[in-house]
């Protein structure tokens, strides 16, 4: 008998393990009762009120509904901790810690390049979060940054945090919290589902399913402003926009927030091979992974040498030899669950991918939703990417196609008009209204980032701000801001997600100035001259941040984050010298370049050439 | 009895003119080197059968008793605009035959005043404002002084406003920084006898051959000079010509666009302000190059989906002088060893996918499906003698970019 109980027991156990919960939709609670259709979020989440609360036994609908978190989502913030958060502990403790949450690394840059640095760093909302360091970082709310920064940050780039529900953008929406990625919104945020009570309404996600691995159109949500990257990563581009070529009579090709047409260009290899964000991206990445940052860049583990190796050592694996190992989690709803023993690959911070791993000698690239394997092909001892020199290089300086930049933003904020305060949840006095002056794709230019790595940099600001006072008075004139100290424009160390395996030609890059950040130029003798320039100065290139006159190098916008800077002239004259080399010596591969190279040994090649002349 | 009416009527009707303009000399005031004239020098003995004397009507025959041979002008491209015509004629000719005269016909010369004044009685000498009111936009002129067009969606279209256009601030060319204006080139005798300027580069300047450039004899022999020394030129890559048809609101407030004078709306898929391709004119030497145009038309006057959209017209290019002169140039590169520059692009080397956009070119930089007007592209084989990097043109190049170095040598090391 205590066997048969036993026995019993334990199958109640499994059972309530395998449903997660004990309600079934359909089972008579009044919720399936009138939600009939609804998806289930999951095969582990099958009744109501475990996430949503309520009152699963009232007919009426008000009073069921009464006591319900939100009551349309109960992922939001204000009721994670008791609903996601009550199962997953883990996920949400660093999602509460994660820079898409926090914003953190937005307002600070925010802050010191719109003059709002206070000595304080801010958050969406007031945290306490622990730091990789281990110490405690205090985060004040934005609301309290009274000044610009913090009005720019409130009605602008709040809107894209995941702490808030945006609903009125055009293909831009997200709801907050877990259910910003895990239950996107559609085009227009309204519910296509099969529950005919909620089928066509607004706000809601457009399934009741969750997404567990949320496809690209999910991040494209966000990141189709500034940076652009979920856009150039699929090969569109979002500038000029004339809203030509038309479809359908209307303005086209594809529109996007913001009444901007989105056009095509070549798209990132890794998109070309069926590659999605979260392929590349680990959770820690997107998720965080518990830690306060400053910025996305110390967030992000991934680089890509993991996959590829570098010049000096192949990609780095460890093998899975614990049975908590959160790959064996993580890899749970792949194609191919990892298995003990399989060898990983290795994030830069020495953590596993859950989804990249070594096996035949050859490194593989599992797509997380697809389940499709991608060899990646490994660089490790390649000439070509031996040349000394370029180990100060980022891979993505050559391998770029194209990197956006946006040239002089002209940002008007005017204190007549009101304007939505995306963290106070209301209507305050000062709108901002931009506009802008070219756009450009390539060239590029490069600069050194905060690894003292050679890296493509964007305008990251080219800010012009104008501030027009309650009486109409413009108090500022298209204004330039002070960064560390002076006025001066910014660029940023940017990775524009626009891979190709075909790298920018040796001569391509190092005989066009416009690479070192000149912009666009004549030559005539040792001074280069820009043709595009900034409305400010005659003598300044809009489109670049250096300038020569004489052989002088002169810098006159910084390169924002820490260690950042444009080339010295030292450096420019070696980058350029070497084209004295390259009219020869055209193959990367050539050994020449494999040693550092001996610039009075051109003399030698003239003579030599001239004495063949004669 | 009836014609005895119409007679007295013809009478009345004259008598009544010529004491009109009797009165109208009386209270006009000559301005200008024509103070001095009188009337009749201009209008003739009877003023009424000449009341427009610059006019073309009469070929500026108030004009030419002393400008002989001025009446030319009316000969020449400014007036006869025969190039645009046969463009108008080949794209738009069986869409819509009005498209000439709604959209074109308002620049174009058919009066001395129209340069000279804009008043008969107070004419004056040609200024530039009155070349660049027709020299706008995307046609040679308003370059000259350093401004671009700007993209057409409103988010661009900001910044200082020259003669009614939102521009870019690009560099001007050395002649207008130096205080020449058009028609220190452009004399009139030069225009009445249908030539581009009084002058060419050659009789103002002597080419100095110390300079690189200078020193190679296929440069001197093969290039107009502007095809290095033109800075930079406005591109406009995709003319798409929206017929939106008279008042369609609906259509303007989608289209971002202020009220249309008349039908069409034309926006351009993508504008470059940088150094244009390279060709061939129609003297056989090699020059800049760009659109003009590769026109796209949509009917959105009424059906939806429309019937013809983004249908494309044609993709003609042209031989050009952009007005962006500067003493120096790009380097040796930009033209040796750039395959888009004479549209050349290979498919694996686009960047604009425009096919994807179903534009019905594979790419703008490559000539398959365009073609240019009194010239020719560069052929491939072309291409390879010129990528060619022989011994003359390794040493040329070594001194060009040692120069830039500034022969200082010792900066490069550590």
């Amino acid at each position: 008998m205590k066997i048969i109980i036993r026995l019993y027991l334990l199958l109640f156990c499994l059972l309530t393990t395998v449903t997660g919960c004990s309600q079934v939709t359909g089972d008579g609670s009044t919720c399936a009762d009138c939600h009939q259709g609804l998806e289930l979020v999951s095969e582990n989440h099958q009744e109501c009120i475990s996430c949503h609360n309520g009152d699963p036994e009232e007919p009426n609908e008000k009073a069921s509904h009464q006591s319900m978190y939100g009551p349309k989502n109960p992922a939001d913030p204000k009721y994670w901790d008791k609903t996601c958060g009550k199962c997953h502990p883990y996920q949400l403790d660093r999602v509460r810690a994660n820079l898409m949450y926090t914003n953190t690394g937005m307002i600070k840059n925010t802050q010191a390049t719109w003059e709002g640095e206070d000595g304080t760093l801010y958050a969406t909302r007031q945290e306490k979060i622990p730091t990789a360091t281990g110490e405690l970082l205090e985060l004040k709310s934005v609301a309290e940054l009274d000044n610009l920064a913090g009005e720019l940050y409130r009605k602008t780039c709040s809107l894209c945090h995941i702490g808030v529900d945006s609903n009125q953008v055009w293909r831009g929406s997200h709801a907050s919290g877990c259910g910003a990625c895990h239950f996107p919104y559609n085009d227009n945020a309204t519910y296509q589902g099969d529950d005919l009570t909620v089928k066509g309404k607004w706000p809601h996600s457009a399934s009741h399913k969750m997404e567990k691995l949320p496809d690209n159109k999910v991040c494209v949500r966000c990141h189709n402003r500034s940076g652009r990257i979920a856009l150039s990563y699929e090969g569109r581009n979002d500038g000029n926009n004339s809203l030509v070529p038309t479809r359908n009579g209307e303005p086209g090709p594809d529109i996007i927030s913001g009444v901007r047409n989105v056009t095509r260009i070549q798209p990132d290899i890794h998109h070309e091979k069926g590659l999605e964000c979260i392929d590349c991206h680990t959770s820690r990445d997107i998720m965080g992974d518990g830690y306060a940052y400053e910025n996305m860049y110390q967030q992000t583990e991934i680089s890509c040498e993991d996959c590829h190796g570098s010049v000096l050592s192949p990609p780095r694996t460890e093998q899975i030899n614990r049975e908590n190992d959160e790959v064996l989690r993580e890899s749970a709803h792949y194609k191919r669950r990892m298995q003990q023993g399989d060898s990983m690959v290795l994030t830069t911070k020495n953590r596993k991918y859950s989804n990249v791993f070594l096996e035949d000698e050859k490194i593989w690239v599992q797509g997380k939703r697809s389940g499709k394997l991608h060899e990646s092909k490994v660089i490790t001892g390649t000439p070509e990417h031996s040349i000394v020199g370029h180990e100060r290089m980022e891979c993505y300086s050559c391998h770029s196609r194209t990197v956006v930049q946006c040239y002089g933003c002209h940002t008007e904020y005017d204190q007549r008009e009101l304007a939505n305060d995306y963290i106070k949840g209301k209507k305050t006095p000062g709108k901002f209204t931009e506009t802008e002056d070219y756009r450009m794709i390539y060239p590029f230019p490069l600069a050194l980032n905060q690894r003292e790595k050679i890296s493509p940099v964007t305008p990251g600001c080219q800010t012009f701000v104008s501030v027009i006072d309650p009486q109409g008075e413009k108090v500022l004139d298209e204004y330039i801001t002070l960064f560390k100290g002076r006025q001066q424009l910014r660029f940023a160390p940017f990775f524009g997600h626009n891979t190709g395996t075909k790298a920018i030609g040796c001569g391509e890059c190092h005989a066009n100035p416009a690479f070192l950040g000149f912009g666009q130029h004549v030559v005539e003798g040792d001074n280069i001259e820009s043709t595009l320039i900034c409305e400010k100065s005659e003598e300044k290139p809009l489109d670049g941040f250096i300038t020569m006159n004489d052989g002088e190098v002169k810098a006159f916008s910084a390169i924002t984050r820490e260690n950042s800077r444009p080339f010295m002239t030292a450096e420019i004259k070696k980058i350029i010298a070497v084209n004295l080399c390259l009219v020869c010596h055209d193959d990367p591969k050539d050994p020449i370049y494999q040693k550092e190279l001996d610039y009075n040994v051109l003399d030698n090649c003239l003579q030599r050439s001239d004495s063949a002349l004669q | 009895m009836f014609w005895t009416i119409v007679f007295s009527v013809l009478i009345l009707l004259c008598s009544e003119s010529s004491v009109i303009a009797a009165t109208a000399s009386a209270s006009i005031q000559l301005e200008g080197v024509h103070a001095k004239l009188i009337c009749s020098d201009c209008h003739g003995g009877d003023a009424s059968l000449t009341p427009q004397p610059s006019s073309l009507g009469v070929r500026a025959s108030g004009c030419t008793g002393c400008h002989q041979g001025y009446d030319q002008i009316f000969d020449q491209a400014m007036t006869t605009r025969r190039a645009e015509k046969q463009f108008v004629k080949q794209t738009f000719g069986s869409i819509d035959s009005d498209f000439y005269a709604n959209n074109c016909s308002s620049c174009h010369v058919s009066d001395c005043l129209d340069c000279h004044g804009g008043n008969g009685h107070k004419i004056k000498s040609a200024t530039q404002e009155e070349c660049l009111s027709c020299h706008k936009g995307y046609f040679v002129g308003r370059e000259y002084l350093g401004w671009a067009p700007r993209e057409d969606h409103p988010r661009y279209q900001r910044g200082s406003e020259h003669l009614g256009e939102k521009t870019l601030k690009m560099r001007p060319d050395i002649h207008a920084e130096l205080g020449m204006e058009c028609k220190d080139c452009h004399s009139m005798q030069s225009l009445i006898a249908g030539k581009k300027a009084a002058q060419t580069c050659e009789e103002c300047h002597q080419p100095d051959p110390a300079v690189i450039e200078h020193s190679i004899a296929a440069h001197m022999d093969k290039m107009e000079c502007y095809a290095c020394h033109s800075a930079w030129a406005p591109q406009e890559y995709g003319s798409f010509y929206l017929r939106l048809g008279e008042n369609n609101r609906a259509a303007e407030e989608a289209f971002k666009t202020p009220s249309l004078e008349g039908e069409y709306l034309v926006r351009a898929y993508l504008r470059k302000q940088d150094v244009p391709p390279l060709g061939l004119n129609s003297q056989q030497r090699y020059s800049p190059i760009r659109p003009q145009f590769i026109t796209y038309y949509s009917d959105l006057r009424g059906e939806s989906p429309p019937k013809i959209e983004n249908r494309l017209l044609g993709a003609e290019w042209k031989a050009f002088f952009p007005h962006t002169i500067r003493t120096g140039t790009v380097m040796c590169d930009n033209c040796h060893d750039d395959r888009r520059r004479y549209l050349l692009e290979d498919p694996e080397d686009r960047l604009y996918r425009i096919d994807l956009d179903g534009l019905g070119l594979m790419s703008f930089w490559n000539q398959q499906g365009q073609t240019i007007r009194h010239g020719s592209f560069i052929s491939p084989q072309q291409f390879l003698q010129i990528k060619k990097k022989d011994a003359p043109y390794t040493k040329a190049y070594i001194k060009r970019w040692k120069n830039l170095l500034g022969h200082d040598e010792s900066s490069l090391k550590e």
